[in-house]
């Protein structure tokens, strides 16, 4: 990533070969364009003093302008990883951070470690995030963002823009890997320092629900076991429902009202006889085909017949009569043909009315059986979704319980249906925590128990 | 009985029946689609294709003024021979051939009269009683012979 090795030539530690200053760049070109002055005479010697001093002019421009912007963007990317890991009790300021950067740093960092605890803090944290989203969103588009959002000058993110500025490749930090991140705060290949905050389970937003673990802990606790209680009940008795059908494939059936249902069907059958009515009408036609065929080979059959009848010839007649017969024959094939393709068009059109009558019967029943032409969903769909909820809740409860045990509360709770196992590791280790915590149940408890008993629907679990 | 046949070719045109004997008949052929001509009397459909010979059809119905109902389905003309001479009727269906011996003279009916002279004889078999009719004099009457005063045709009498 170009980012990262900006970062890493501007913060190089110490005994690495670093840039030679532009004083030093200048000074050197000068004393070339006087040995090339002092070597050459007339117009070469103006030439040559020319080509050396732009040479060495471009050669201090391409080493050392950025210098000063790469140091600010590395100093503002590593604010924003900051703010995005939600601050940290022990961070300190960085030793090469300058007493304005400092200022911001302990700023944003009190502000991110307060929305922990503190509501409002945790709102202010919430504004500092979209206002560098909007930042960032801005710098990416490369445009300036205290040009393009004038609220940004106004906050703790004026100095953090004036670094960035002039820079368009600021990586999203929230997408950072683990090596990529040690990179930018240097701490090389060590791993991450024990001050610096640990990234949120969730990914984005740990400050709001963090802060309900600590202060509204047993409360939020009590009211998402209720909800877990709830779900399992609404999961038990759509577990029961008999009627639990596979959608048949293509668009959710169950966001469609049992009338579109209906209509989906009649479109099907009607799709499905539209396509045998192409082909009858096709057959139609071959049969009109060989009709007049039949009727050639009748005339035929016929001279041939007149002929043997005023020859008097027997053979004659012997071939007349063969022909009528094949004429006969093809006649009557013929003959079966259309009454076959009468038929079926008659049933075809006795199959569409029959499908339309049934449809408006059932759109009928359906109306009255339902009361409204909502979208109700299917079971198979809600036992999903509450499945899903059911998951959710309880992740959210473990976060709960991990986060009660990193302020000092890991006493588990007996009575709890998720059992939260203390860490032997006292602080930043909530990660480790859920990692130790029992995988979540791929079942329900009422499957469970439906596997565990059997063959015996509707037993229920008393231990 | 001799009937003077070996057999006939009959159909039906309208309520009335009509049989040509095979003597007279050179052939059946399909009047799907007959030449027009311009300039002739409505009893003359148009011209057909027989044999490498172009042979004149006559709507026999409208001649003989019989209301037969009008099919869009396939038509045939009857092609009638004398000696080098050739013309068709047209007919609505295939004929049917009869053999001389299913076939017997039968007395003349009513509807014989009203023929007049085109009326020739009567011939029936167990089902039908079959008109026989003298053809070409209705050819003749259309179309005269070089030399005789024939039935005027419509240009004829407009001019």
């Amino acid at each position: 990533m170009a980012a990262g090795k900006d970062y890493r030539e501007d913060d190089a530690p110490p005994g690495q070969s670093s840039p030679p200053p532009v004083v030093l760049v200048t000074f050197a070109a000068a004393v070339c364009a006087g040995i090339a002055g002092s070597l050459a005479s007339g117009v070469m010697a103006w030439i040559a003093v020319g080509a050396v001093a732009m040479g060495g002019a471009y050669f201090a421009s391409r080493t050392a302008a950025p210098r000063k912007m790469v140091a600010e963007l590395g100093r503002a990317r590593r604010l924003l990883l900051l703010v995005e890991r939600g601050g940290s009790s022990e961070a300190k300021v960085p030793p090469d951070f300058p007493e304005d950067w400092a200022q911001v740093y302990e700023k944003v960092n009190r502000l991110a470690f307060e929305a922990k605890t503190n509501p409002s803090a945790g709102a202010q944290i919430e504004q500092l995030k979209k206002q560098v989203e909007l930042a960032a969103s801005l710098v990416r588009d490369g445009k300036d963002p205290l040009v393009e959002a004038p609220e940004l000058r106004a906050g703790p993110l004026l100095p953090l823009l004036e670094g960035v500025k002039g820079s368009s490749s600021l990586p999203v930090v929230s997408h950072m890997s683990l090596g990529e991140e040690e990179e930018l705060i240097g701490a090389g290949g060590d791993g991450l320092p024990p001050d610096w905050p640990k990234p949120s389970t969730e990914g984005t937003a740990p400050a709001v629900g963090t802060a309900a673990g600590t202060e509204a802990g047993p409360e939020v606790k009590k009211g998402l076991r209720a909800l877990i209680r709830e779900i399992e009940s609404l999961r038990t008795t759509l577990a029961g429902s008999p009627n639990d059908q596979a959608p048949s494939g293509g668009e959710d059936p169950a966001l469609r009202t049992p009338a579109q249902l209906v209509d989906a069907v009649v479109l099907t059958a009607a799709d499905g006889i539209e396509d045998l009515a192409a082909g009858l009408m096709r057959a139609n036609e071959l049969a009109s085909v060989a009709e007049r065929v039949t009727n050639r080979a009748t005339l035929l059959a016929l001279n041939a017949a007149l002929e043997a009848t005023r020859s008097g010839s027997e053979a004659f007649a012997a071939i007349a009569e063969e022909t009528r017969r094949l004429a006969e024959f093809a006649r009557e094939a013929t003959d079966t043909i259309s009454r076959l393709s009468s038929e079926i068009e008659y049933k075809v059109g006795e199959t569409i009315t029959a499908i339309h009558a049934t449809s408006n019967d059932a759109k009928t029943a359906l109306a009255e059986m339902s009361g409204s032409s909502a979208p109700v969903p299917s079971n198979r769909s809600a036992r999903v979704q509450v499945v899903r909820l059911l998951d959710r809740s309880r992740e959210l409860l473990k976060s709960l319980g991990s986060s009660e045990a990193m302020v000092g509360d890991s006493e588990p709770d007996s009575a709890d249906p998720i059992s939260i196992r203390s860490s032997p590791k006292p602080r930043n280790s909530a990660q480790d925590n859920v990692e130790n915590a029992p995988e979540p149940a791929e079942k329900s408890p009422v499957e469970g128990v439906l596997l565990i008993e059997g063959l015996k629907p509707g037993a229920h679990f008393e231990s | 009985m001799n009937l003077g046949t070996r057999g006939a070719l009959t159909f039906r045109l309208g309520d009335y029946s009509f049989a040509v004997r095979v003597e007279e008949a050179g052939g059946i052929l399909d009047a799907e689609r007959l030449a027009q001509l311009p300039g002739v009397c409505d009893p003359v459909a148009g011209v057909a294709a027989f044999r490498g010979e172009m042979v004149p059809v006559v709507d026999l119905a409208c001649y003989l003024g019989i209301e037969a109902p009008v099919s869009q389905g396939p038509r045939y003309a009857l092609v009638l021979t004398r000696g080098p001479d050739r013309f068709a009727l047209l007919i609505p269906e295939i004929p049917k051939l009869i053999a001389g011996r299913d076939l017997r003279e039968a007395p003349p009916t009513d509807t014989d009269s009203e023929l007049g002279d085109l009326f020739e004889s009567t011939l029936e078999n167990d089902q039908d009683q079959f008109h026989c009719l003298n053809y070409w004099r209705i050819f003749e009457t259309i179309i005269p012979p070089a030399g005789s005063a024939g039935r005027q045709t419509p240009m004829e009498r407009g001019n």
